[in-house]
């Protein structure tokens, strides 16, 4: 209970260890301190008096208490400090560990007590850079931030010479102790969280058996890579896995192009094939039923229809050829047919040939030209009539 | 008069010197031997304020605390015979003062120097008992483990220090190997790569391959359906031709016969030689037609 009451440890006389309280244990200040003021009592009334100081007058005497009681106050006041809230100070009586000091303002005799403050509540860094084997023997190089603060400041004062090193060289240990454990590919991608799991648990472990007073707050693996020499390696594999994606894309975008083109042609070919027949049923449907109509009337009447069915039939046929008439009674040896004029009439009358004309042949050709097509649009005019019926 | 007070001056003087060589202190931090003529008369001093008798008893003191022997990276030989640069630290503290005073005349170094060499010899039997498989990933513990076990009660009794603990830092492959692993890593990612660019030209051609089968199937599908359609129109169309062409099948022959003629004699070049005795010119000589 000393830091509720300023200078209580002062009182503690009864239960301190050697009894003496305060003014017991000859400390080499005040002894100091005492004989300066004895010799300054004996310079003072040196020359005064013959017998002891105490028997003298008493300014001498006077002297020496003011000065005392100065000195003593003065020793009073350097004893006391303040404790910030984020602190706490662990105090040595006689090198001897006393108590450990809590936040607010706290006297302890100077000179005696051994005052160390601590703060306990700032998170403190450290981050170690290492390259190291993995459990497949291979090297990765890892960066890890370790965050801790001091959670016993007695500890961290009295176990350890200098706990902070002692941090670094566990959290060294627990990394490379980690990443051994661990192969390649999981430091390197999803691994990372687990690793800075296993190693705060290691490193807590190693710094409690150390009694370092550190509490380990977070470990945090920064940065896992391979290490420079073979970067590149390692870059190309991702372009790797991107050159496979990149080629399945361009295959399944071929892909998507072409079957529905198919199957668009496939429509066609299956539609086209439905008109063919709806064409050809529809046709022989329209044949079937215009022989049909004829055969009826035909029934009625066959010999004239028939008579009248060839003749128009012949003389189509006539009438649209070239005719020569042989008289086979009589001559049929002597006759002479011109066959290459004609053949060489129709050639003419038919192609427009490769020669030159003249207007007067152009002009003749023009008007047959269009005569024939007169022809052919009516020849084509009353089929398409007889097929409509 | 004056005689009297440089008396009392000198009396004061040697008391004070006295009284501060007979005062000694030992910290939290520390322990102590107290020694009279050199010989050890309290092994274990208590922290705090003491009392000696000067010139008489002497006081040995040391780090109490938790210290540490850090090693330097050396190399070490696994079972296979193959080279390991180890580097470890030791945790250690002074456990039994008068020991640990005999055994190093107290001086720190000295027994950080014998401990690490204890630990170097310790640390190379555990190593050359393992395969590097072993001491990388698979046995840190143990190795750890036995090292300190083997180890502790020799130091503890030898050295008067408690072994805390023994870690190892570092386990590296020398310069050299780290070279050819360097190399080997490229190979595995070479490899790697390769793989990955292989199963993506797999996959695609894979799937060129489904999409070009896909579309000579739906060809073919298209067509055979096709087919089957302009059967099923043709079937259905002679049927047609055939149920009205057979009523008369005669007069089917002449009309279709009919038209093939004035379709085979349409060209304009054609030429007909003509018998007058046809039946179309029955009229041309004879009104009557010669009946």
């Amino acid at each position: 209970m000393a830091w509720n009451e300023p200078g209580g440890g002062n009182n503690k006389g009864p239960n301190d260890p050697w009894g003496n309280g305060d003014q017991g244990p000859p400390d080499l200040d005040e002894a100091l301190k005492k004989l300066q003021e004895k010799l300054g009592g004996l310079f003072g009334g040196g020359g005064s008096s013959g017998g002891s100081s105490k028997g003298s007058a008493g300014f001498p005497i006077g002297v020496v208490v003011v000065v005392a009681v100065v000195g003593l106050l003065v020793w009073g006041l350097m004893g006391f400090y303040q404790i910030d809230q984020q602190e706490r100070a662990v105090v040595l009586r006689f090198g001897k560990y006393y108590d450990t000091v809590q936040p607010g303002l706290q006297w302890n005799p100077p000179g005696i007590d051994v005052v160390t403050k601590v703060n306990t509540t700032k998170v403190r860094a450290a981050t170690l850079s290492e390259s190291m084997l993995t459990q497949d023997e291979n090297i990765v190089e890892v960066k890890l931030s370790v965050q801790y603060v001091i959670d016993d400041p007695t500890s961290f004062v009295l176990k350890v010479r200098d706990p902070e090193r002692s941090l670094q060289h566990a959290a060294q240990s627990a990394l490379r102790h980690v990443v051994g454990g661990t192969s390649m590919d999981l430091v390197l991608t999803e691994g990372r969280a687990q690793i800075g799991i296993d190693v705060k648990q290691r490193l807590q472990e190693y710094l409690n058996i150390y009694e370092t007073g550190i509490l380990v707050s977070a470990v945090n693996v920064d940065d896992s890579r391979p290490p420079s020499q073979v970067e590149a390696a390692f870059n190309d594999v991702i372009k790797a896995r991107e050159d496979e994606e990149r080629v399945k894309n361009e295959a399944q975008a071929y892909a998507n192009a072409v079957v529905p083109e198919a199957r668009g042609q496939a429509q066609r070919q299956v539609e086209e094939a439905s008109a063919y027949r709806e064409q050809v049923i529809a046709n022989a449907e329209g044949e079937a039923e215009r022989f049909i109509q004829l055969l009826t009337e035909y029934e009625k009447a066959p010999e004239v229809t028939r008579e009248r069915l060839y003749l128009d039939a012949v003389q189509g046929v006539y009438a649209n050829t070239s005719k020569v008439m042989v008289d086979v009674e009589g001559g049929n040896n002597m006759m002479y047919l011109p066959l290459d004029k004609l053949a060489e009439q129709s050639k003419v009358r038919s192609t427009s040939g490769s020669t030159t004309f003249d207007s007067a042949t152009l002009r003749e050709l023009t008007n047959q030209v269009t005569e024939q097509l007169r022809r052919d649009a009516a020849a084509s005019g009353s089929s398409s009539r007889r097929g409509g019926r | 008069m004056s005689n009297r007070n440089l008396t009392v001056m000198i009396l004061i003087a040697l008391v004070v010197f006295v009284g501060s060589r007979s005062i000694y202190v030992i910290k939290e931090t520390e322990r102590g031997v107290l020694l009279k003529f050199g010989e050890v008369v309290n092994p274990n001093i208590q922290p705090g304020l003491h009392f000696k008798v000067p010139f008489v008893n002497n006081v040995r003191k040391f780090d109490g605390r938790v210290l540490t022997v850090d090693s330097q990276p050396e190399p070490f030989f696994t079972q296979e015979k193959k080279a390991l640069i180890v580097d470890s630290y030791a945790k250690f503290k002074v456990s039994d003062t008068q020991k640990f005073y005999t055994a190093t005349n107290g001086e720190e170094a000295r027994a950080m120097g014998l401990l690490a060499q204890r630990i170097n010899d310790g640390l190379r039997n555990e190593v050359a008992v393992r395969t590097i498989q072993e001491v990388v990933s698979g046995e840190r513990d143990q190795l750890m483990l036995r090292l300190a076990d083997s180890l502790r009660d020799v130091v503890n009794a030898e050295l008067g220090v408690e072994l805390v603990d023994v870690r190892v830092k570092q386990i590296d492959l020398p310069r050299d190997v780290s070279e050819s692993v360097y190399q080997r890593m490229n190979a595995e990612r070479e490899k790697e790569a390769r793989e990955h660019r292989a199963q993506g030209q797999e996959l695609a051609e894979g799937i060129r391959a489904a999409a070009d089968r896909e579309v000579t199937v739906i060809a073919a599908n298209a067509y055979r359906d096709a087919q089957l359609v302009r059967g099923e129109g043709d079937a259905i169309a002679t049927n047609t031709y055939a149920e009205a062409f057979n009523r008369d099948p005669e007069f089917y022959s002449f009309t279709r016969s009919l038209k093939a003629y004035q379709e085979a004699f349409q060209g304009q070049g054609d030429v007909l030689l003509l018998q007058p005795d046809s039946e179309f010119f029955r009229y041309l000589k004879d009104s009557s037609g010669g009946k």
